[in-house]
């Protein structure tokens, strides 16, 4: 069935079609806006997680990612080893200084120590950092890089028994364990709880 | 024969008067002063202080306290023109967030506050060896270190033992699980070795007199192998500043163990009693990690102040002539 309608009929039909379609738009604005702002606010703040602290005290740092952690966690058992002989190189020298052993002794207790940094590198250079760690990698690579050098140069108190070397030595692993320092601070923090 | 007999009576007289004399003429009274050079945030009372650890719901004032924040407290003495420190705090600023720290300053910048200038310290002396008590040594280039060789000696061992679970520097990410080398990271030995090699290391066996009025008593294993305590002559008695071997003064009154690393705890009790030997009691133990410092109810510390970047000060003691330094 059809039914006819007249000129102003039709004009006022379209108004209020037209302005239908009008409040339509704006409600469905207004609901894409409400949307958008729940879910904003429903949205999860950055990941954080606790990390050991002070005695075990909480401080909150974003959460690293897969692959970050993944490369945390291999680069640790080589930072172990790391740290380790480094403290034993210092050592060597502080056993020179204080004449419990000879220049032959230091040769004899740091020169082991250069292929153990040697094959840290390799192991190092071998990891896959992500993106975000490509910095703190370089980081770490030229801190073995310098504790490597650093074996090689106190070694050489051996043949002169010239304090220079050492001194030049421990210039390089001073330098090497504030970067070794600033990497562990952000790969595992709180390597270093307060003693 | 009688005036010579006389001359050698009365040279006899003067010298014996000269030898009693001798002690009182080189007795010295130092100035002492506290400085905090951070503060280790939110601590769990009971990871540092055991006989505190937090009970919930409970209403015994030893049991209900749930966190502290741990000050990291260094001795600056001044005795003559000598001006010592005692532990030298740390400045890896990189470690601040990773260990929840507050209020942290350089030291060498937190000693103008008290007028002195880091060139003029003479003596740094270590309590023990540990990263937050020997971290700034770089910062006194002038200064003698002054270090048990016990304590050199524990961490060589240690880095040398056949097993890796105690050769660790530490053994797993976020904590040392207190293995014998922990503690110890390369840059605080590498600071360390660099004091021995500049010739600027005093490698201490036991007990030694550093000058007249100021004296350091070994306490091997009281918190590390070669922990060491230091006894100083100051107007208000004798003070014994205890590093670690005295982490807590609380601890100290009530006969607790505090803050258990490499600690043998009937050598920390011991510690504690040497304190109340040379001091007369426990008011005049100088803690490194009391909460209470820089209040009244740790006395000693009561004459206090808030300095830069809200780390506090103490002034402890002046010696005759002494000015004050609190503002």
């Amino acid at each position: 069935m059809q039914t006819q309608v007249s000129g102003w009929e039709r004009t006022a039909q379209v108004a209020v079609l037209k302005g239908f379609g009008v409040g339509a738009l704006v409600v469905g604005l207004i609901a894409l806006v409400a949307v958008a702002a729940v879910r904003e606010t429903a949205k999860p703040k950055e990941q954080q997680v606790e990390v050991n602290s002070a005695f075990g005290g909480l401080t909150e740092r974003p959460a690293m990612t897969a692959a970050e952690e993944t490369y945390a966690q291999a680069l640790w058992p080589i930072h172990a080893l790391v740290k380790q002989n480094a403290v034993n190189m210092a050592f060597a020298g502080i056993a020179y200084k204080m004449g419990d052993i000879k220049r032959a002794g230091v040769k004899a207790r740091v020169a082991p120590l250069t292929p153990t940094f040697d094959a840290a590198l390799a192991r190092v250079n071998k990891l896959q950092p992500p993106a975000s760690m490509r910095e703190l990698h370089q980081e770490y690579t030229d801190a073995i890089m310098l504790y490597r050098s650093s074996s090689v140069t106190m070694v050489k108190v051996a043949d002169d028994g010239l304090d220079r070397h050492l001194i030049e030595a421990h210039g390089m692993s001073d330098k090497a364990a504030g970067l070794t320092l600033k990497v562990g601070d952000a790969l595992w923090p709180g390597e270093y709880k307060p003693n | 024969m009688k005036k010579s007999m006389k001359h050698a009576l009365v040279a006899a007289g003067l010298a014996a008067a000269a030898t009693l004399a001798a002690p009182v003429a080189q007795a010295q009274v130092c100035s002492a002063w506290l400085v905090e050079n951070s503060r280790f945030m939110n601590v769990p009372f009971g990871m540092f202080h055991p006989d505190r650890s937090f009970v919930q719901g409970s209403d015994n004032p030893r049991n209900n306290v749930n966190k502290v924040d741990l000050p990291v407290n260094v001795g600056v003495i001044k005795c003559g023109k000598e001006l010592i420190l005692y532990d030298n705090g740390w400045n890896w600023t990189d470690y601040h967030k990773a260990t929840g720290t507050g209020h942290w300053s350089p030291l060498s910048k937190q000693i103008t506050q008290l007028g002195f200038d880091a060139k003029d310290v003479s003596k740094v002396i270590v309590g023990h060896g540990h990263w937050d008590h020997a971290g700034s040594l770089d910062e006194f280039p002038n200064a003698i270190l002054y270090i048990q060789r016990e304590e050199l000696k524990g961490i060589e061992w240690a880095l040398n033992y056949p097993h890796p679970r105690i050769s660790a520097v530490n053994d797993s990410p976020g904590g040392c699980n207190r293995t014998p080398a922990c503690g110890y990271p390369s840059k605080t030995v590498a600071s360390i070795y660099g004091k021995v090699l500049a010739g600027k290391a005093m490698i201490v066996d036991g007990d030694m007199d550093v000058m007249p009025g100021v004296k350091i008593h070994a306490a091997h294993r009281a918190h590390t192998a070669g922990s060491q305590l230091l006894e100083v002559n100051t107007p208000i008695g004798k003070l014994m500043f205890g590093s670690d071997a005295y982490s807590s003064w609380e601890a100290i009154r009530d006969w607790e163990v505090a803050n258990i690393q490499q600690t043998d705890s009937v050598q920390q009790f011991l510690a504690y009693e040497k304190c109340y030997k040379v001091t007369g009691g426990y008011q005049n133990c100088v803690s490194a990690h009391e909460p209470l410092s820089y209040s009244d109810k740790y006395p000693i510390t009561k004459n206090h102040w808030v300095g830069m970047n809200g780390g506090r000060l103490a002034e402890i003691a002046l010696a005759p002539g002494e000015k004050s330094r609190k503002p």
